[in-house]
């Protein structure tokens, strides 16, 4: 028989047990509207979660740390160390940093407290490492190194957005840093200029930063540089450009930090959790299935003389199982279609109103100025469609087998005599 | 053997059975349907079976209708021998050489009259304005012309039996097997079911197997075969 005529008596038999077909219907409807919510919104999820994360995150930029996690610390960079890592190819700019902790501001009787001092080229790393990040609100970047400049942070300005900023350009500051323990070291500085805010970049936050001139520091210090900050011309060439770094010194002496794969890792593990949602939802799906095959084993048995009545006149058993997939099939087809943009627009709603829950968390530290609302909006993908169409019609007819073949394996005598 | 046979005439019977048997378990019980039934028919033949109830006619029309298969002997119908055929090439065989019309009708009750006749067609991919043409057609011929749209519950059961007649010759079958056709009907009806059967056996020169209870279709046939307890026991000419 022909498939057209196939699907149509399909189609009458369905029509002629409404509510049951309707209900049947339903279970594939809701697993197939579970599936795609849940991808959607995790694929959503996944994507808002990665491009906050690369905003935070300059892609291009890399860390390299003196020492490793478990072999411990070694002595800051050298200016040849420096020199070196400039000169690895595919680094457009390499800056050297030397950190000073807990900096203590005094400004007449106003003092502050700057997370972290870093000893800069300030030219170098405002203007080639980091470009485009660092905008003034007052003042502006020191021509040339100048010694005793001070550039200061935006939240080490204004920790109290309510009260006056703390110093304004050419303010004379009073910085004091305790080392050694109990030993303070107290300098001047003129104020060069206050920064605008920054965002985060990696995991930290340079609104936090007062930067100095690093030949100020090495002139207090001694040493050169605690942190290199390493410009990739391209991001995705940074796992080659770390490696290469890691091999100017000997092992475990040094950690160079990609972003990219900090990034690839979270991403990864997203998908992972996206995955295990979605299959959480065709959980849904398969009891859908097993309801097919609840109904259709039902309705061979009603049908048991109808499908003698086909045999006698002629219908061969491939005929009668084809007959039986094509309703399952159909249930499928119409269940999969109607769950396809019901899904859609559950994680639509869905994704309103976690949105109205999840209102931003003030995370002063990390918080990026241009992701202060946390939306997450469901993406549509054709892949995903077409995923679940195909999923669903498999089930159904996977489903829709054993009744069938029970169908088809009647014997006609026997199924012409059933009452 | 039939007198065909015995008259040494130079014609190969259209159905030939050979010894057939058949026995059904029913629980623990063995119950013999068939013990060995032998016969021809030849094209064209109008053969009725009788019989009281339990002596294995329908058992009999199952098998020669290739519905059902004997535990030993051989059913063949225009050459082709069932025992060589899968279920598939069976069934082939039921859709092209044989047309069944049982008791209690037996039609598909979603569908129209007009449907159930094209069914068989349908069955057979035939194009579906030729098959509808071919089922009104039909249907015209066993005087149904004004039931093609009702479906089998608007209909009276000598109406139902019309279409299954209709239904049962669509295809052009070489052998019409009518399982106690008229054994649902009232006498009057059934008398029409009968003389219908008769004109069409005649018109189209089909071969007519009816297994029944009823008189009324002694009248008309050929032969008679009679049956008990899944034997021949005696077979009666009619005509020549």
């Amino acid at each position: 028989m022909r498939l057209k005529r196939m699907l149509s008596m399909a189609w009458e038999s369905m029509k002629h047990r409404r509510l049951r077909t309707f209900l049947t219907t339903l279970g594939v409807v809701i697993g197939i509207t579970a599936i795609i919510a849940l991808a959607s919104l995790g694929e959503g999820f996944r994507v808002s979660i990665t491009e906050r994360m690369e905003q935070g995150f300059e892609l291009d930029v890399l860390t390299v740390i003196p020492g490793t996690l478990f072999a411990g610390m070694r002595e800051p960079f050298t200016n040849s160390e420096v020199a070196n890592v400039r000169n690895v190819s595919n680094v457009s700019a390499a800056t050297p940093v030397l950190q000073i902790g807990g900096v203590n501001l005094y400004n007449g009787d106003k003092n502050v407290i700057a997370f972290v001092g870093a000893a800069v080229n300030f030219t170098e790393f405002a203007e080639k490492v980091f470009p485009n990040r660092f905008l003034f609100e007052e003042g502006e970047m020191p021509e040339q190194i100048k010694n005793d400049t001070l550039i200061i942070g935006y939240k080490v300005n204004h920790p109290n957005e309510t009260e006056p900023a703390f110093a304004h350009p050419n303010d004379t500051v009073k910085m004091a840093v305790t080392i050694f323990g109990n030993y303070t070291l107290t300098a001047n500085f003129t104020v060069a200029g206050t920064l605008e805010k920054t965002g985060t970049s990696g995991l930290t936050n340079f609104d936090y930063w007062i930067f100095i001139p690093i030949d100020t520091a090495i002139k207090i210090y001694g040493n050169v540089a605690d942190l290199i900050f390493v410009k990739v011309d391209d991001p995705y060439l940074s796992e080659s450009v770390a490696k290469d770094i890691e091999n100017l010194f000997p092992p475990y002496q040094i950690t160079v930090l990609v972003p990219l794969s900090f990034i690839q890792q979270v991403n990864s593990i997203l998908n992972m959790v996206e995955i295990f949602l979605t299959s959480i939802a065709s959980i849904a799906l398969l009891v859908a299935g097993i309801g097919i095959m609840n109904i259709m084993t039902v309705s061979v048995m009603e049908r048991t003389r109808e499908i003698g009545i086909l045999k006698a006149v002629g219908a061969k058993s491939r005929t009668i199982l084809t007959m039986f997939l094509a309703e399952s099939a159909l249930i499928g087809i119409v269940g999969s279609l109607i769950g396809v943009p019901t899904g859609y627009g559950i994680a639509h709603v869905l994704s309103y109103v976690l949105s109205g829950f999840a209102s931003p968390q003030q995370n002063h530290v990390f918080q990026a100025p241009e992701a202060e609302q946390a939306t997450i909006a469901p993406i549509f993908s054709w892949s995903w469609v077409i995923i679940a169409v195909i999923f669903g019609i498999a089930i159904c007819i996977l489903f829709g087998l054993y009744p069938a073949r029970k169908a088809a394996k009647l014997d006609p005598v026997e199924a012409l005599r059933y009452e | 053997m039939s007198l065909l046979h015995q008259a040494g005439a130079n014609v190969t019977a259209l159905l030939e059975a050979k010894d057939l048997k058949k026995t059904y378990r029913m629980g623990k019980v063995l119950v013999p349907a068939l013990q060995g039934i032998t016969f021809d028919v030849a094209e064209g033949e109008f053969v009725a079976v009788f019989g009281p109830s339990g002596s294995g006619k329908s058992t009999l029309l199952h098998v020669l209708g290739g519905l059902d298969r004997p535990d030993e002997g051989e059913v063949s119908v225009d050459g082709i021998s069932f025992s060589t055929l899968n279920d598939n090439a069976l069934a082939e065989v039921r859709l092209r050489k044989i047309g069944f019309v049982f008791q209690f009708f037996n039609l598909l009750p979603r569908l129209t009259a007009l449907r159930n006749v094209e069914l068989p067609l349908t069955l057979a991919d035939l194009p579906e304005k030729e098959s509808i043409k071919k089922a009104e057609d039909m249907l015209k011929l066993v005087g149904l012309e004004d039931r093609m749209n009702h479906r089998p519950s608007e209909m009276s059961g000598g109406e139902q039996q019309r279409v299954a007649i209709a239904r049962a010759l669509i295809n052009d079958p070489k052998i019409f097997l009518a399982d106690e056709p008229t054994g649902n009907l009232d006498t009057t009806t059934g008398w029409e079911i009968v003389q219908l059967m008769e004109r069409l056996n005649k018109k189209k020169g089909q071969t007519f197997i009816v297994v029944t209870h009823d008189p009324a279709i002694a009248e008309t046939v050929d032969r008679i075969i009679y049956l008990k307890d899944g034997s021949i026991q005696t077979v009666k000419e009619r005509r020549n």
